[in-house]
């Protein structure tokens, strides 16, 4: 499953990035802390499929469907 | 003089730090047509360089890659001793990351580096300690524990700094080139210092639940926004016109002292008059700054970037281009150096180009008056609306509804060349703290003195060259003056709008600032101070037959109309590119002069 079809309160972990990501973005999605198998909770899932917000690590982070259905989980 | 260099990841309390070490004499760089600001200030005797905060050295965004450059010229350079990195202690994971990029970085360039671990004081609220010793063994260079806010620790730390800038080399520690490896040992170093992070993240995601709650958070946005937009109109106008008030004083003192004359005059209407509209722009700026700097260090500013992102997304735009057309309502200018917070630089850019349509204080005398001299006062709609206020609203929505249109072809339009750099709204929720009144001291400051430095210049010049064209020949009033006599030729093209040459130059004279047309149709139509008697003026033009046409399609022309150097110049400023600030001034130029024409045929 993708992080987008994360719903809140489920907790799964980073598995890895959808091919189509480009390096760069890719890159600093690791810097931010998505790593595989970094566990990672949905807080939030906004109506009109607005943007999601996950607690990875340390950080809160808030990501837009786009983005979102470019990485890909491992159900816990 | 040495320097030193202060970087740092975004929220980790840079900025706060940056003012406790540097007195209150700051300088700030900006760059043309990036959100690169580079503060610089005096501490000891050394030169305190602020860089942006950023969560890598490997850029995404042309911004960044600027500001990265910058950093890696400044780290190279011989007069740089030392880079001091912040870390948010309270978020070390990601913190060290971009840490220990900079550490590597320093070190490469044999120069040494000290660590901050800010918000010590959260740690020790949250009943937590860090071995600040072990931490310090694990990263090879000092680690100074402290409170920026609380002031924890500061005091030591500026004691040690000098000592240890001149001591040289501080960091001799071996990191590991690949990015992975980075991030690894980054995880490793904060698992055995750092401090659990559900603690510190459950009182921030408490309070997420009530602020991004689908009703209660939507009722608090648009409780924050109510604030905002009422704190630009009431608390700035009493300092407005407070700056009015001194710019007249001062003005018939001066031209008391030189006594009448031409030299008189011309301090009078195009410096005073000129010169002086603009400045009283000045705290509302001013106070705009303020607010949003409040939102932004508080924490809410992120948000309110997520609540309006999906809406705003239908149009190419991002949730973070809500605040920036929010402060167009008050003035163009802050709404585009709000637009710098904007993660996508095409996003950036559409937003930039369309705040100008929202309807900015400056056309709101222009809109009094051609409202009352069309809608009788008494008028309602459907027997309820007060017809003039209805119609304001009006207004203000034509305005917003062209600026979703615009962002909505300028998207499509750019899509195809759409870098591949460009950001994803990633967004991360900071914890909410209650800002500190230095930084944003210093911003509201600054905002004032970049918005005088940037239009200044060319508000002079507009000014000048009206004043030249409308007072000679001399004695001929403006009637008879060179500007009227262009108006009397250029007539032609404001014929089709159903107006006459008076209108004409007046919309001339309204490109220094829109409420000056006000001003020019008064003494057009032979009244001084119509400024002040709007109504006086309606019952003139009323008189002299201004058609429902015609009024209709000025009163469209001043909603679209790019009519304002200073924000022309400050979009030249802020995209860097001339060629689309006055650009867009002709476009929109062309499109209000359309919309006028098709008004008047359609109407009349
Ligand atoms: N509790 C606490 N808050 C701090 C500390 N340092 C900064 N802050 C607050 O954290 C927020 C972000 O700080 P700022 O200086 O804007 O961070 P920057 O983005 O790194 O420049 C502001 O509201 C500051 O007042 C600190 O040591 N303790």
């Amino acid at each position: 499953m993708t992080l987008w079809d994360l719903q809140a309160n489920q907790i799964a972990h980073v598995q890895n990035f959808h091919n189509a990501l480009s390096t760069t973005v890719a890159n600093r999605l690791e810097e931010m802390g998505f790593c595989q198998g970094q566990p990672i909770v949905c807080l939030r899932r906004s109506p009109l499929k607005g943007p999601l917000v996950v607690q990875l690590g340390d950080c809160v982070y808030s990501l837009e469907q786009t983005i979102a259905e470019q990485i890909h989980l491992t159900a816990a | 003089m040495q320097r030193i260099i202060l970087v740092g990841k975004p929220n980790s309390g840079k900025s706060l730090l940056f003012n406790q070490l540097t007195g209150l004499r700051q300088k700030v760089a900006n760059f043309p047509g990036v959100t690169v600001e580079l503060k610089s200030g005096q501490f000891d005797e050394f030169e305190l360089i602020d860089f942006p905060g950023t969560y890598s050295l490997n850029s995404l965004s042309r911004d960044e890659q600027i500001a990265i450059e910058k950093l890696n010229i400044a780290v190279h350079d011989e007069h740089t001793s030392m880079v001091v990195c912040v870390l948010d202690a309270t978020r070390l994971e990601r913190s060290l990351v971009f840490g220990l990029q900079a550490q590597r970085l320093a070190e490469e360039n044999g120069k040494s580096v000290v660590f901050v671990l800010n918000m010590i004081d959260e740690v020790q609220k949250h009943g937590f300690e860090i071995d600040v010793d072990g931490l310090q063994q694990a990263l090879g260079a000092p680690v100074f524990a402290l409170s920026a806010k609380k002031l924890i620790g500061v005091a030591e730390f500026k004691k040690a700094l000098p000592a240890l800038v001149k001591q040289g080399k501080t960091s001799h520690h071996d990191i590991p080139e690949a990015r992975e490896k980075v991030i690894e040992r980054a995880r490793n170093i904060s698992k055995q210092y750092g401090i659990q992070a559900d603690v510190v993240l459950k009182s921030q995601n408490r309070i997420d639940r009530f602020l991004l709650h689908n009703v209660l958070g939507g009722v608090a946005f648009l409780a924050v926004m109510f604030l905002l937009f009422q704190s630009i109109f009431t608390w700035a106008t009493p300092l407005m016109d407070g700056v009015e008030w001194c710019i007249t004083e001062f003005a018939h003192w001066l031209t008391a002292l030189i006594g009448p004359g031409m030299i008189s005059d011309f301090l009078n209407d195009a410096v005073f008059g000129g010169v002086g509209a603009f400045l009283v722009f000045v705290p509302q700026i001013m106070v705009l700054t303020f607010i949003i700097g409040l939102l932004e260090d508080s924490g809410y500013l992120a948000r309110a970037a997520l609540i309006c992102h999906k809406p705003l997304s239908y149009f190419g735009l991002s949730g973070r281009s809500f605040i920036p057309y929010l402060s167009g309502f008050a003035c163009a200018i802050p709404g585009i150096m709000a637009a710098r917070t904007i993660e996508s630089p095409r996003k950036r850019l559409i937003t930039m180009m369309t705040i100008p349509l929202m309807s900015c204080s400056a056309r709101l005398p222009v809109y009094a008056l051609l409202v009352a001299v069309l809608i009788p006062e008494d008028a309602t709609l459907f027997g309820i609306f007060d017809f003039r206020g209805a119609a304001f609203f009006g207004l203000y929505l034509f305005g917003i509804i062209v600026a979703l249109i615009v962002s909505l072809l300028l998207n499509r339009f750019t899509r195809n060349q759409s870098d591949e750099m460009d950001m994803p709204f990633i967004l991360e929720l900071p914890s909410y703290r209650v800002p500190h009144w230095k930084p944003l001291f210093h911003r509201v400051l600054n905002s004032g003195k970049y918005f005088i430095r940037r239009a200044a210049p060319v508000i002079f010049i507009i000014s000048l060259c009206l004043w030249v064209l409308g007072y000679f020949p001399q004695g001929a009033g403006l009637q008879g003056s060179f500007l009227g006599q262009i108006g009397h030729i250029i007539e032609p093209i404001f014929e089709p709008m159903g107006l006459d040459w008076r209108y004409g130059v007046a919309i001339i004279m309204s490109f220094l600032a829109r409420e000056v047309f006000v001003g020019a149709l008064g003494t057009l139509f032979g009244m001084a101070g119509a400024d002040d008697n709007i109504a006086g003026l309606a019952a003139n033009i009323q008189a002299d037959g201004l058609t429902l046409g015609a009024g209709l399609g000025l009163l469209l022309f001043y909603v679209v109309a790019l009519q304002c150097v200073a924000t022309v110049a400050t979009l030249r400023a802020e995209t860097g590119k001339g060629s689309i600030a006055w650009g867009l001034m002709a476009a929109y130029g062309v499109l209000a002069y359309i919309i006028a024409v098709v008004t008047f045929q359609l109407v009349s």
